[in-house]
């Protein structure tokens, strides 16, 4: 935390070093945030490119008041909405897959999977109702408390836990072939 | 471990690891933005065409203007003709032809940027418009901007009979009032943003009928089209669905999806409709309270859409940037002049830029300069808007912008066909001529070659 704060006030004052390292340091895990949340690699690479560009445009009136990384997160979750609006009628996007087949090829994540869970995993999160799967996601791999996620989805803390819960138990429903894809 | 846990866990695993190539990509893509966005810091000297925008509001709803008006006579007139084909739709166009004078309600959130110089951003638009045959059209509109959550209220007033638009903005205390050229209110005269022209515009495109569904409580039958002949030379993607009373057959909802270019797209939904509703000449006419002002004060006038306003802007556009635009779709080639103009007009020679630099150095204020952008942009405007005619009246307009360069002589850069066996052509060294189907057709393969 200290050293994001210390590699923005260097980035602030022009350095592009500093920027570097901050992009290095949480490319991956934004990656990870919007290929989960878009279900497509080259949308979540867009959104991610999107996102740094934003920020180093907005970067000398940035004020940090938490983390970086739950910063960069929200960004992410921000964009990969609009994404998904803006594409709601282009077919590599999934909003909501809860009624529809997904063919096997456009999940990024097989990229990098090793086992037939993962990959049961993988296609069984773009099954989920978007803001569940958006409460999972932020909450497991964009590190955010469930009072930010509440504040982003605009709900209580309350609904984000469940949706975040229910999230949890349809996966494992799907995982253990207890709800029909 | 409890079984979420577990889930929990696994999920974790879930990673995706971008290669080293995909990384330095986006890295480069990234820093490139940030160049950029240096360079325009640094150029004490250049005019910083998106700061002159945005520290202007007033200018932003300028610009806009004009392109409000292209876009509402892009999706209104591109079709031309209709050809009667689907007998529910005819009588969908029988019955709202009646109809005098009507209300609606529309909202549109348009993500990107249509305007010249300006960040991307969101902006949210809900508005009331009335119309009526007779005195014109009023729409009172509120706009929101998703970013820095500024809200602007706007009202515009369409009035044919006087040749003119109005936009009034109370925040500002200003209007800007636009005359329309004879040609454009000719264009315009026959329809003022108008759910008609939309369905005769479904009628002239490819469509399918969804069958029926429910709106409110109200039956209602569907039709869409995904027919790029919709907004013909305006928009790369476009999608309208529109929702009719099944017992009465007037329109009950409309959507739009519309994506310009890569960076800008809009959606858009029209509804809440009121036929048939008294209409007062007075709720035409704009009330402008005497301490606004005019911006700017000699009024506007829209760009012209003919042959020589078009070589003009080509001249002016290659002057600026040292090549032509990449396609003349209106939005798209102002978005481009911008890009271009951020980057090249510190060190650009030209004549243009050297005139534009100039101007800006005159200029006495921040709304001065602005003035001076919006009047520039004008020829440029005028390519893109007399490309709109050509494609309206299916004179089957082709560009070979991305294929030649200024002043290569004899390589066709528009070429439109006037008769039968008559081409107009442009070349690349602005020059026009008229050409037989044979001799365009050897002009192409040269190009081709």
């Amino acid at each position: 935390m200290l050293e994001d704060r210390v590699l923005l006030w260097r980035f602030k004052g022009g350095s592009r070093e500093a920027f570097c390292c901050i992009y290095e340091k949480y490319v991956n895990d934004l990656l990870t945030l919007a290929a989960n949340l878009l279900a497509d690699a080259s949308s979540a690479e867009d959104v991610v490119q999107d996102v740094f560009v934003k920020f180093v445009e907005s970067a000398k009136r940035f004020r940090l008041t938490g983390s970086l990384k739950a910063y960069l997160a929200t960004c992410v979750a921000n964009r990969s909405r609009d994404y998904i609006r803006r594409n709601r009628r282009g077919q590599k996007v999934v909003a909501n897959a809860a009624d529809r087949t997904i063919p096997e090829a456009i999940s990024p994540v097989q990229l990098v999977m090793h086992n037939e869970q993962l990959q049961r995993l993988s296609q069984a999160m773009t099954q989920l109702p978007y803001e569940q799967r958006e409460a999972v996601v932020l909450r497991l791999h964009g590190d955010l408390r469930f009072r930010q996620i509440a504040q982003l989805q605009d709900v209580s803390v309350k609904t984000a836990l469940t949706r975040y819960r229910y999230g949890l138990d349809k996966l494992r429903s799907i995982l253990n072939g207890e709800v029909e894809k | 471990m409890s079984p979420s846990e577990s889930t929990e866990k696994l999920i974790k695993k879930l990673r995706y690891q971008a290669n080293a190539e995909t990384r330095q990509r986006i890295l480069g893509n990234v820093l490139q933005t940030l160049d950029e966005s240096e360079k325009d810091k640094t150029g004490v000297v250049t005019p910083n065409i998106r700061s002159i925008i945005m520290k202007s509001p007033i200018t932003k709803l300028a610009a806009a203007a004009v392109i409000i008006i292209a876009v509402i006579v892009g999706v209104n007139q591109l079709i031309g003709p209709v050809n009667v084909t689907s007998v529910a739709l005819a009588d969908v166009l029988e019955r709202i032809e009646q109809a005098q004078a009507y209300m609606y309600k529309t909202k549109m959130s348009t993500t990107g940027t249509g305007m010249p110089g300006m960040p991307a951003r969101e902006m949210e638009m809900e508005g009331t418009a009335t119309i009526s045959n007779e005195y014109g059209m009023k729409m009172e509109m509120t706009m929101v901007d998703a970013n820095s959550g500024e809200k602007t209220i706007q009202e515009m007033y369409m009035i044919p009979n006087d040749k003119v638009m109005v936009m009034v903005l109370p925040a500002q205390k200003k209007y800007i009032r636009m005359e329309f050229t004879e040609d454009l209110l000719a264009r315009m005269k026959k329809q003022n943003n108008d759910p008609r022209e939309m369905v005769k515009q479904i009628m002239g495109c490819n469509y399918t009928e969804l069958g029926r569904s429910k709106i409110d409580g109200i039956e209602v039958q569907g039709f869409e089209t995904t027919d790029p002949k919709l907004m013909a030379g305006m928009a790369q993607h476009v999608k309208l669905t529109l929702w009719v009373d099944a017992a009465t057959w007037l329109p009950v909802r409309q959507e739009m999806d519309i994506q310009v270019n890569e960076q800008m797209q809009m959606h858009g939904v029209v509804y809440d409709y009121q036929w048939n509703i008294q209409a007062s000449p007075d709720a035409f006419k704009p009330v402008i309270p005497e301490d606004f002002t005019a911006f700017p004060a000699g009024g506007m006038k829209m760009p012209e859409m003919n042959e020589e306003a078009a070589i003009e802007g080509l001249r002016m556009f290659a002057e600026l940037t040292g090549k032509y635009p990449k396609n003349l779709s209106l939005l798209t080639l102002m978005q481009e002049l911008s890009q271009e103009l951020v980057g090249k007009l510190k060190d650009s020679q030209s004549p243009a830029s050297e005139k534009l630099r100039q101007a800006f150095k005159q200029a006495q204020s921040e709304d001065e300069k602005a003035k001076k952008l919006v009047d520039m942009m004008k020829p440029v405007q005028s390519i893109g808007m007399f490309y709109m005619t050509l494609v309206q009246d299916k004179k089957e307009p082709v560009y070979y912008g991305e294929s030649v360069s200024p002043g290569d002589v004899g390589s066709v850069l528009l070429r439109w066909k006037i008769s039968d066996n008559q081409y107009r052509v442009i070349f690349a060294d602005l020059t026009a001529a008229d050409v037989t189907a044979e001799e365009l057709s050897e002009l192409e393969k040269a190009l081709l070659k």
